[in-house]
């Protein structure tokens, strides 16, 4: 009845043929393979994302009067929201963390080199689109505590000389933060920012099918073949078992460390005291915080964040940048990921104490 | 990048840059006060709204619920390596090569 | 490779097991999920009036109030009793009117008709008006669930 049905659709889809390519795409296995499973577990956590955004926007209600309240109904009289919610936001944290660390084993790997370069860049286009999610639905809720990470998060951009203002007025839909700014990041948060990830998601998956798995250096070098899996049935089973123990981890802590909601946010009271942003901005936060107000006359936040603009299109252009990667020079750009994990941790540390 | 053994220029760089970057610095800056009197912070905490279950019927339910879904992980789990070693069998014997279902 | 006197080959039966503990695992997300979806109904079990809202109807008028998320209407009676109606159609649930010249409640969505005691007359509502019960207690109007006797 299988093979039955099975040809059926084949017939009208012609399904075999994207069978077969699985069956045929081979991962390779050595010692750095784990690293591997950080990119499908982006994917199941993003697909945890859509299905609890999708159930949260059933009772969400994206106005000023209506934001707080409904998040607080989601929790309070909806059947089992509470729950809902506090998956989403920790799967929000799951993904952003596990997109650094597969950003970061990329960098180490040096899987970025010729001929992957775009699919890099197209993974720097999804860690700016997930970061950015992580931001707009931050706002929703629409408490003290993130009405004023939003206040701070979107006047960062003024400091940059002539564009700066525009940017923030694009982000608040004006001047100020107000209703506008909650229905724009509405928009941003579930209808553009999910459907530039899903465009990009689909380039930088196409580019690692038909690129095929890359090996890092190390593995490289040795002259002797590496062992294979077929990514179809073995590799998939292993990812798997990786997805179901994220997963258990994942429900549990939902579960025991649901998130909480402050009251409203009032536009006209002053900034609550602990005012911090979200953990994955925290490192960023703290390097704002440790620049003077002033370096040589120029505005201390202006260096600030054009040096950060700086890293960003620098981190960008990597896999161009390292064109030597076997030399010195490739041996000095895996060295930065090391002193970048280094800076981020302590800065986050830093700033929590 | 660092070439050879010529670290001087660097140094004096970064001396530089150091000098440069705490010219801006307030030295007489003072620490914000950060005090909270015990009743704000009360006020504060009783205003948030916190998800808990309701009561011990639902906090029983949630507890066995994470108990069947670490059950149900483990036991697939399980399975799942049993499966997995099959399949790794089958491919050093080479069943995958080649094979179009 | 199947043995004469199994059911299944082993492999059939690993391949059994792991997907029903897979679909149990599944499935058993699907009630919180589903449950999520279909918040209870938010009619409340009494609604209290305070009565000098309604002391100056004229008998034979009626008067709206809100029985939860849906409209309500409190009739006057000739005699000077008090009744109270869900005021939504049997048949689709529209919201009705009451038509005081014709003594009738009137749904204008496929044209129902109930008499001035909510009893379907024409059209397609298939049954009367749902009926709630109505007690004075002092100042107040408690409107409450009929029921059943």
């Amino acid at each position: 009845m299988k093979t039955g049905i099975r040809s059926w659709l084949d017939e009208r889809l012609g399904i075999s043929s994207i069978a077969g390519f699985l069956r045929k795409k081979m991962v390779p296995q050595h010692r750095h393979s784990l690293w591997y499973y950080t990119g499908s577990a982006i994917l199941l956590f993003f697909a945890i994302q859509v299905v609890t955004g999708f159930m949260l926007a059933f009772y969400y209600k994206p106005t000023l009067e209506g934001a707080n309240q409904s998040v607080a109904r989601i929790m309070t009289e909806v059947p089992l929201g509470w729950i809902i919610r506090s998956i989403h936001s920790w799967s929000a944290s799951f993904m952003i963390a596990f997109v650094f660390i597969h950003l970061l084993s990329i960098w180490i790997a040096k899987s970025y080199r010729r001929p992957r370069e775009f699919t890099w860049m197209s993974g720097v286009f999804l860690l700016v689109f997930t970061l950015a999610s992580g931001f707009t639905g931050y706002l929703l809720p629409w408490d003290d505590l993130s009405l004023s990470a939003t206040k701070v998060g979107t006047d960062i951009p003024r400091s940059v000389p002539f564009v700066g203002v525009w940017v923030t007025k694009f982000l608040r839909g004006g001047e100020d933060v107000t209703g506008d700014t909650l229905t724009r990041f509405f928009s941003f948060h579930v209808s553009i920012l999910p459907l530039l990830i899903f465009a990009f998601i689909a380039v930088h998956v196409y580019l690692i099918q038909k690129l095929g798995m890359s090996l890092p250096l190390s593995v490289e070098s040795k002259k002797e073949k590496v062992k294979e899996l077929p990514f179809w049935p073995n590799f998939i089973y292993r990812e798997m078992v990786v997805w179901l123990l994220l997963f258990g981890i994942l429900m549990t802590l939902a579960i025991f460390f649901p998130p909480s909601l402050e009251k409203t946010a009032d536009l006209m009271a002053p900034a609550p005291e602990g005012l911090r942003p979200e953990w994955y901005f925290l490192f960023l936060f703290q390097t704002l915080k440790i620049f003077p107000p002033k370096i040589l006359f120029i505005n201390g936040d202006t260096i600030a964040v054009l040096l950060m603009f700086a890293a960003a299109i620098l981190l960008f252009f990597l896999p161009i940048i390292d064109n030597k990667p076997a030399e010195k020079k490739g041996k000095v750009i895996t060295f930065f990921a090391y002193v970048f994990i280094v800076f981020a941790v302590t800065m986050t540390v830093w700033s929590l104490l | 990048m660092i070439r050879g053994k010529k670290p001087a220029p660097v140094f004096l760089l970064l001396l530089v840059f150091f000098l440069a970057f705490f010219s801006g610095y307030d030295l007489a800056q003072q620490e914000t006060p950060e005090e909270q009197s015990q009743a704000a912070q009360a006020e504060k905490e009783q205003e948030k709204i916190v998800s808990s279950p309701k009561n011990i019927k639902e906090s029983t339910g949630l507890y066995v619920f994470v108990g069947w879904i670490w059950l149900a992980v483990f036991v697939l789990v399980f399975f799942l390596r049993l499966k997995i070693k099959e399949v790794d069998r089958l491919n050093r014997l080479g069943y995958f090569s080649n094979k179009k279902k | 490779m199947k043995l004469k006197h199994s059911f299944f080959t082993r492999r059939q039966f690993l391949n059994g097991l792991l997907g029903g503990w897979a679909g149990a695992f599944l499935a058993s997300f699907l009630y919180p999920a589903l449950k999520f979806c279909f918040p209870p109904t938010r009619e409340p079990d009494q609604v209290v009036l305070p009565f000098s809202d309604f002391e100056d109807m004229e008998p034979g008028s009626v008067r709206n109030f809100s029985w939860g998320t849906k409209p309500g209407m409190l009739k006057k009676r000739a005699d000077g009793s008090y009744q109270a109606f869900v005021a939504v159609c049997t048949h689709l649930d529209c919201n009705v009117v009451y038509l005081p010249d014709k003594k009738k409640f009137f749904c204008a969505c496929h044209d129902g008709w109930y008499d001035e005691n909510g009893v379907n007359i024409g059209g397609p509502p298939p049954n009367p008006l749902r009926q709630l019960s109505v007690k004075r207690e002092g100042e107040e109007l408690i409107i409450t669930k009929k029921s059943v006797e």
